[in-house]
């Protein structure tokens, strides 16, 4: 009997994902975006919602939908994608809940690292941006290894954004470019716009073309304000825990419908 | 000469076949997706209007009172080709006087808006420039014209007050110097080169996409960001519902 479950089961997820394949090569006839960032937001509303008890349990089930986002992008053949996973405003929080976050952290980068050293992680680059100063020196380390083995990679580039938000990505960009002028010589004493850019936590991706918040919220809180002039915004109600094929399959319809004017918008100078 | 070499052609010209009817057949496929997609938004547009004609006629009573109050700062996008007419710029912020809003930040990307600023203050009863009244209570409206220049240029510029600062305080043996680098001092150098550094409440975005266009970046970070469509068709009801939908909003700013 149990074998005839774990067999109905395998062909149920072989038809599954049969069809999602068919479904992403329908979405790419026509334009994918090249970045798309998610602010993973309603992990509390979900656990609070669902009586998951621990203050890391909304948290746990967003790792699941992180897990599946990231497969779909990858699927999609999608280049960038960026993940909103820990905003300077979240050290505010409980310290039980921000503790709880970095130990979970820390437990999918050990769990990741071990997927990689056994080469389960399908050419998949990670990297990790934002003040890393600010997180612990296990994390860091941890977070540090999982980057050096992934860096050869060269399938989808996931950026994981941990202790970020733009105001403090703005002025320590600026503080960084200050410093390297004064150590280059050569050059004016003067800085650029490009001098400040490329010191940004993010200038190791492009622009996103698509910014997706879950949790139904309208705001950016923070999160790449600097980088998203002419992405196209997208809120779904969807707590991130929730979030899944049909959401991600449906922004990008949107950004499809769009892309022409989003185009256009960026050949335009707006800065 | 060979059986096989007939059966291959025949075999490799029958893939060919397949593939191109798999590609136009996937194309069609996405068109009719697409259409699909399209109906629905005007389904949910026809809807969207027919409330907001309720709104506007006072039948939905939730939006007969706004605690207006509570925005204190309220900003609007408007795409390029909006902004070109001055009209509907000047019929919106008519709106926002009747609703009691005090303050608008006016934005698009090529500072169409700044250059008319003129007609417009004085096409807008009651309207003022934002720098004038400074923090001072006015009957009428205080405006601010904004542009992409007010943007990442802006922070360039005051990042080079900040530089300046940061040289004079280096001193000799002791690399680091004062620290200028706080949001405080960034804050400090944006006025300096007279940019605002009011957070605006509640953006509104009136256009094709939901994208805030370059908006001041700095002043973007709890900003709840509204799309309305596009100005040439903008609807009261609509205006006020998104404003109401904002004073029920409660921020955690992340804690």
């Amino acid at each position: 009997m149990r074998e005839h479950v774990g067999k109905s089961s395998k062909l149920f997820n072989g038809f599954t994902s049969i069809m999602r394949r068919f479904i992403f090569k329908v979405l790419c006839v026509g334009p994918i975006p090249n970045h798309i960032s998610f602010i993973m937001d309603g992990n509390r509303r979900f656990a609070k919602k669902h009586n998951l008890q621990g203050p890391d349990a909304g948290h746990r089930a967003g790792f699941v939908s992180v897990t599946y986002v990231l497969q779909y992008c990858q699927e999609i053949g999608v280049p960038y994608v960026t993940l909103y996973a820990f905003g300077i405003d979240n050290f505010k929080r409980e310290p039980e809940e921000v503790k709880c976050m970095m130990d979970l952290m820390l437990e999918k980068i050990e769990l990741t690292i071990d997927q990689a050293i056994s080469g389960n992680l399908k050419d998949l680059k990670v990297i990790f941006a934002g003040d890393l100063n600010l997180l612990n020196e296990r994390l860091k380390v941890a977070a540090q290894s999982l980057m050096e083995l992934t860096e050869q990679n060269r399938g989808l580039v996931a950026v994981v954004i941990v202790a970020y938000s733009t105001s403090h990505e703005i002025v320590q960009a600026i503080r960084e470019s200050c410093v390297r002028k004064c150590v280059d010589g050569d050059s004016p004493l003067v800085l650029e716009m490009s001098d400040v850019e490329e010191c940004m936590y993010t200038s190791i991706v492009p622009d996103p073309d698509l910014v997706i918040r879950s949790g139904g919220i309208d705001r950016l809180s923070n999160f790449m304000t600097w980088q998203s002039s002419r992405s196209l915004l997208h809120t779904t109600a969807a707590l991130w825990p929730e979030l899944g094929l049909w959401h991600l399959v449906w922004a990008i319809l949107k950004f499809q419908r769009m892309h022409d004017y989003l185009q256009k918008k960026k050949k335009q100078k707006l800065d | 000469m060979d059986f096989n070499d007939p059966m291959l052609a025949l075999s490799s010209w029958i893939g060919q076949v397949s593939f191109l009817i798999g590609d136009f057949g996937l194309g069609l496929l996405w068109r009719f997706i697409h259409i699909v997609v399209t109906l629905c938004h005007i389904v949910s547009g026809i809807f969207e209007a027919v409330e907001s004609y309720a709104i506007s006629l006072g039948l939905i009573q939730k939006y007969s009172s706004i605690d207006i109050e509570k925005l204190k700062c309220l900003a609007v996008v408007v795409d390029i080709e909006a902004a070109r007419d001055v009209s509907k710029v000047v019929e919106l912020l008519q709106w926002l006087t009747t609703i009691g809003v005090k303050q608008v930040g006016l934005f698009d990307s090529q500072g169409l808006l700044k250059k008319s600023k003129d007609m417009i203050l004085e096409m807008v009863p009651r309207s003022v420039l934002l720098q004038e009244t400074g923090e001072k209570d006015t009957s009428g409206i205080a405006l601010e014209f904004i542009s992409s220049s007010d943007n990442k240029e802006a922070v360039v510029k005051a990042a080079n007050i900040l530089f300046q600062k940061y040289l004079k305080s280096r001193h000799p043996g002791k690399d680091e110097g004062e620290n200028v680098f706080t949001e405080t001092h960034l804050n400090e150098a944006l006025r300096v080169v007279g940019e605002s550094v009011h957070v605006p409440d509640l953006l509104l975005v009136y256009g094709p996409v939901r994208s805030h266009l370059g908006f001041p970046a700095w002043r973007l970070r709890y900003t709840e960001i509204v799309h309305m469509g596009s100005l040439k068709y903008m609807r009261y009801g609509s205006l006020l519902k998104a404003i109401h939908k904002f004073t029920g909003v409660r921020q955690n700013y992340g804690v």
